[in-house]
């Protein structure tokens, strides 16, 4: 099947004229393509039988002041072998109109709108041009990301109202949820359209927790950035910092040891269990059912303590920095570690043993909100949620990074799409995560676990690096700027491709379900809105 | 239904197990004390996320594990602001939730207390000066108790509450 560099023959092939090679940034290949032809090659890229290119992400950045102009730049993963393929293409800074490519490629959606919001560039055909991150009470023309936006601007307001799409009709009945829940969850509004019980249409009104991470990343040297990193999604800590912390080594040539390496494949399965185990308890006490909650909540908090022990960080926060870890162990932790986990691993699959002989549980779970494998590969659904619907996918075996070239990850998928299938990912991947675990524990070589940086890169150098989190695939796009700084960080937390998808999982659904569906998902507010 | 009961049996008391927490920086103040008085036996309380990274929320949730178990202190999370005595908040309060935070400040039944949980609350943290955040917590609402920490541990959060409804001498 088509590898990146039969894409790019077949491209040039079919529109020679507005394409053209350009050097590869790390390992990916790049064409520079005419703007106006932009939505074009990426719709042959996305429908071509042999290609199936989804969309990965999309981002611009404004190269001033070093340059006077924009760039847009689409990342597109090939279907069969997880192949990256990178469009680029210019955008004069005196033009702000740009092709959208949303009418072909649905995954588009939000990045366009998003990048109309932070740098005032609009998607020219976009069927939906109202805002997503600044709220309307965000004054006219301040858009973040610009360069010649301060950022520490004091934001001032205006008037303006959000417009939910409307759905009218005899008996339909509008339902506004948030953006404060009743739960301890983070704010984000869903507005239901409902018609007697069942949802006919869900839109969500997000980005409540937007603190200008992008922005503020500018504002740091790339070594330093790290902690920042860390508090993108707190949950995911480990799987930001290390995105981020490989996208910076990239840039500085940094080769990390070997040890240090399978130490980060080795806290990435600690955070992963411990968010995994928490879902599964929460999905659980949605349907009302809190005896594995209690439980799982328990083992949750061990693995918590353990963290604690291990790094001083019940977040494990700290534990990555630029060049490696800053965190290593003893025989006796790692020992201790295999311990603890063979212990919860007894216990949790007696708690499965409980729930899956719970046919009320089952009943509830079973065709709950199903995302089909069709609408998950339109909308380039990554992790957790896509596995559940079928999709094959895992950074880990696909593109490996930090030790997983040299450890077997058996990918978990399941076809159904609902919310059990969901459920039954998570439970699989805490025993993979376990097994990988104490691979780690028999693999780890010994030495040093991390490099000092010594080089610094070229300003408008960049990297992009990619870490299967435990929700999902976290994208890290790092671009240098002048003496060490960052000029471009784009973020990509598996929420923001996740989310849109989750309005059409509900379809059908009861609105009583939907907490038990949201659950499902378990998305971030905060990695999402940034 | 053997197999629940055999799990139970075998699993016993967790409450309880968890390392004590750090003794508390700042200890809260003689007039929180006084506020917090009403609300001894019984404290419901509305957690309110004004942008935070979510960690903080972690470990509130925490609380209601069987480990730290916080409802057998009288301690209840009220799943509106109108059933709350108390407010926890948490996060650097973005511009889109500023709002938000007012509005749920209004709606909580007086007498109230407000905690700022987590160094964003108390001064913004990392986010500090970002055009998106026009915190911290106390330049919108009065604010009794703060608990810092990135993120506090649920034993320190623990600890400072119960200092809270401690009786003074
Ligand atoms: S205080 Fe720390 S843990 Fe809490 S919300 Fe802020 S960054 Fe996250």
């Amino acid at each position: 099947m088509a590898d990146a560099q039969t894409a790019m023959i077949q491209l040039k092939e079919a529109y020679g004229a507005s394409i053209a090679e350009m050097t590869p940034i790390n390992g990916t290949p790049r064409l520079r393509v005419k703007k106006d032809d932009v939505p074009q090659v990426a719709h042959f890229l996305h429908t071509h039988p042999s290609l199936r290119g989804a969309l990965s992400l999309l981002w611009a950045v404004d190269h001033r002041p070093r340059e006077s102009r924009y760039e847009l730049c689409y990342l597109f993963t090939l279907a069969e072998r997880k192949d990256w393929l990178l469009l680029c293409t210019d955008q004069p800074t005196d033009d702000r109109l740009f092709p959208s490519i949303t009418p072909h490629i649905h995954a588009a959606k939000w990045y366009e709108r998003e990048i109309r919001d932070m740098f005032g560039l609009i998607p020219k055909g976009h069927p939906d041009l109202r805002r997503l991150v600044r709220h309307e009470h965000w004054p006219k023309g301040t858009h973040p990301l610009k360069k010649d936006f301060p950022w520490n601007r004091v934001m001032g307001r205006q008037q303006g109202e959000h417009h939910f799409r409307q759905i009218e009709g005899e008996g339909v009945f509008e339902v506004p949820v948030g953006p404060i829940h009743a739960g301890i969850i983070e704010p984000g509004h869903f507005r239901f359209s409902v018609a007697g019980e069942p949802i006919m249409q869900l839109e969500l009104h997000h980005f409540w927790t937007h603190r200008g991470v992008e922005k503020l990343f500018e504002q740091q040297e790339l070594t330093a950035a790290v902690p920042l990193a860390e508090r993108v999604s707190g949950d995911t800590t480990v799987g930001h910092g290390l995105a981020y912390c490989q996208a910076v080594e990239s840039l500085l040539h940094l080769q990390v040891p070997r040890r240090g390496r399978y130490l980060r494949s080795l806290f990435l399965e600690l955070e992963r269990l411990h968010n995994h185990l928490g879902d599964v308890g929460a999905i659980c006490n949605d349907t009302a059912y809190a005896l594995p909650h209690a439980h799982c909540g328990r083992m949750k908090e061990q693995l918590m303590q353990l963290n604690d022990r291990l790094s001083g960080s019940r977040f494990l926060r700290g534990v990555n920095r630029v060049g490696g870890v800053a965190v290593d162990l003893t025989a006796v932790q790692l020992a201790e570690i295999v311990a603890e986990l063979d212990r919860i691993e007894k216990d949790f699959s007696e708690l499965e043993s409980i729930i899956a002989s719970n046919a009320s549980l089952t009943d509830r779970l079973e065709t709950t909100g199903i995302l089909t494998e069709r609408t998950a590969w339109d909308h380039a659904v990554v992790g957790v949620v896509g596995r559940a619907s079928g999709l094959d996918q895992d950074l880990r075996r696909d593109r490996p990074f930090a030790a997983y070239d040299e450890l077997q990850v058996k990918v978990v998928t399941y076809r159904y799409g609902d919310v059990r299938a969901r459920m039954r990912v998570r439970m699989d991947e805490i025993h993979e995560s376990m097994r990988l675990v104490r691979e780690v524990r028999a693999k780890i070589p010994q030495g040093p676990v991390a490099v000092e940086p010594s080089s610094r890169p070229q300003a408008g150098e960049w990297a992009l690096s990619a870490v299967e989190g435990w929700r999902g695939e976290i994208l890290y796009l790092v671009m240098a700027g002048e003496n060490g700084n960052i000029h471009r960080c784009k973020v990509r937390d598996p929420s923001f491709v996740n989310w849109p998808a989750i309005q059409w999982a509900v379809l059908g659904n009861i609105i009583p379900d939907f907490p038990l569906i949201n659950k499902s998902f378990n998305l971030s507010y905060a990695g999402n809105d940034l | 239904m053997f197999r629940i009961l055999k799990k139970s049996l075998k699993t016993g008391v967790v409450t309880g197990r968890h390392p004590a927490a750090a003794p508390t920086v700042e200890a809260p103040t003689s007039e929180a004390q006084d506020k917090a008085k009403p609300f001894r036996s019984s404290l419901a309380f509305r957690a309110v996320d004004t942008g935070s990274c979510n960690a903080c929320e972690m470990e509130m949730n925490a609380l209601a594990n069987p480990v730290y178990d916080i409802e057998r202190f009288g301690i209840h999370i009220a799943a509106s602001p109108r059933h709350a005595d108390a407010l926890v908040v948490t996060g650097p309060v973005t511009v889109n939730m500023e709002r938000a935070l007012k509005d749920v400040y209004k709606q909580t039944p007086d007498p109230k207390i407000v905690i700022a949980l987590g160094d964003c609350a108390i001064n913004c943290g990392m986010f500090k000066g970002s055009y998106a955040v026009t915190g911290p917590v106390d330049r919108h609402v009065p604010v009794d108790v703060r608990i810092p920490g990135c993120p506090p541990r649920p034993a320190e959060i623990l600890k400072a509450l119960s200092e809270l409804r401690e009786r003074k001498p």
